[in-house]
């Protein structure tokens, strides 16, 4: 004869209860992005809002810090989410986090700002020339951390030597090539790779808390 | 440390300026290859993308001014209503096209179901009306035939006259016959008594053995008489022809009473 089946005490069913409601209704801020690109994708203006709320801010500093100026960093900003809107239903969630994407769109869009304006000087009102600048190749979109590792990167940057700090700031935020910082730091490219990856290496490791 | 351009030791090396998109299309594409079958290689990436996130966490932090949220706010409103994917309305176009294409090919087949139709109508009264027309046609031949046979039996040149004349049972009847051993016998006659049911004439060549059939005589109403009998070409040459009542059908020999006799000369 089996056993009777009991009722499971009020208390567990409440406990229960309570797990379930708190982890369906507390999505983690990288599923709610993904749901904000998806409702994009089907032509929910809202979802704008959502992401602009959550992101502005890191990424408005990131192209502050890049391209220098207010003005511009704002219509970086305007591009970055036209081309997020206009993308959004091309957008393969499986690829990474939103906001990595957002990050490398934003950091593409500025240097690539950034460098037009370099050239305008020389070109004037050669439209053209300027449009012949090529995208900035970002290999892959980058990964967020939390804010503890990110100011341990940032005290590991701060203490690096200007040798490999000034290469590795060079690449990062304004998006020259190993020649051309090679050549505006007039050492040779070797020398430049060599220090960029030493800079990286040492980020790598705070990152990662090995830091001595 | 190798320069082998191909080699991991070589491209593991690429891995910060990859992820630091510091790399010239070559070289990136070089590294993709390698990367898509080299553990190692991209548990580096990922390591790498780490700090180039941590990078851009690192600058200052400014608050974007409020009129920036109103202008991409505003200019998201004003984008074109939904960027439509064409893959999620290719399922309908197809759909919708399938619908008309289904319906206009019903419309397609009941209007040849109906011409088919119509067409097998008319076929059918064409083969009634040619039908009729053969029949008819056949009539004709025959009934041209039949007006042909007396007039050879009239004309051929061994034609023989045999007067027939009333006997007891029938006084006022009289008959006439030409007979042509080669092309028949023609019978006239008039006056016949009209006969009870079940009874016809019969014409009997009276020859030396025994008397032979010649066939069979329908009178009209009237009791005139008009027939064109066949007789077989080695039938004995008759002493004398009469036609007796006989039974539905005849007789192998004559049995009833004589109506008509003639003697051959």
């Amino acid at each position: 004869m089996p056993p009777p089946i009991y009722p499971p005490p009020a208390c567990v069913t409440l406990t229960w209860l309570v797990w379930a409601v708190v982890t369906s209704g507390a999505p983690t801020s990288g599923n709610k992005d993904r749901e904000a690109v998806k409702q994009l994708a089907g032509g929910d203006h809202a979802a704008i809002a959502e992401l602009y709320d959550r992101h502005a801010r890191l990424l408005y500093s990131l192209a502050f810090r890049i391209v220098r100026g207010q003005a511009d960093a704002e219509d970086v900003l305007q591009e970055v989410f036209a081309q997020v809107w206009r993308q959004a239903a091309r957008y393969d969630t499986s690829r990474g986090t939103v906001i990595g994407w957002l990050v490398t769109l934003t950091r593409s869009r500025a240097i690539d700002r950034l460098r037009r304006g370099r050239l305008q000087p020389q070109t004037l009102d050669d439209e053209s020339a300027a449009q012949a600048v090529p995208d900035v190749a970002v290999a892959a979109d980058v990964q967020l951390v939390t804010a503890e590792q990110a100011s341990e990167v940032r005290a590991a940057l701060e203490a690096l030597p200007d040798a490999q700090r000034v290469p590795l700031e060079l690449a990062y935020y304004e998006g020259l090539t190993q020649s051309e910082i090679a050549g505006r730091l007039a050492v040779p490219l070797g020398t430049v790779k060599t220090r960029m990856r030493q800079a990286l290496l040492r980020l790598r490791e705070a990152l990662a808390g090995r830091a001595p | 440390m190798t320069t082998e351009p191909n080699s991991h030791d070589f491209l593991r090396e690429q891995a910060p300026f990859y992820a630091l998109g510091n790399l010239s299309d070559a070289e990136r594409s070089a590294f993709e290859t390698h990367l898509n079958g080299c553990a190692q290689c991209k548990a580096d990436v990922t390591a790498f993308l780490a700090v180039c996130g941590a990078l851009a966490q690192t600058v200052e932090q400014h608050d974007p001014p409020a009129a920036l949220r109103r202008r991409i706010l505003g200019a998201a409103r004003r984008a074109p209503e939904a960027p439509y994917r064409l893959s999620a309305l290719a399922p309908w176009f197809a759909a919708a096209a399938m619908l008309v294409v289904t319906v206009g090919m019903g419309m397609y087949a009941v209007q040849l179901r109906q011409r088919v139709g119509n067409l097998e109508v008319q076929l059918r009264d064409a083969l009634v009306r040619v039908d009729n027309g053969e029949r008819r046609i056949t009539v004709a031949l025959r009934a041209a035939a039949d007006a042909q046979t007396p007039l050879a039996i009239l004309t051929a040149p061994d034609l023989q006259r045999i007067d027939l004349a009333g006997q007891p049972a029938a006084p006022r009847a009289s008959a006439r016959a030409f007979w042509s051993r080669s092309r028949g016998l023609v019978l006239t006659g008039a006056n016949l008594p009209s006969l009870p049911p079940g009874r016809v004439y019969q014409l009997w060549f009276v020859t030396a053995q025994a008397p032979v059939s010649a066939g069979l005589l329908k009178p009209d109403e009237t009791g005139r008489l008009t027939s064109v009998l066949d007789t077989p070409s080695d039938i004995p040459a008759p002493a004398a022809l009469a036609v007796t009542i006989e039974p539905e059908g005849g007789s192998p020999g004559p049995t009833g009473a004589k109506y008509l006799v003639g003697l051959a000369h």
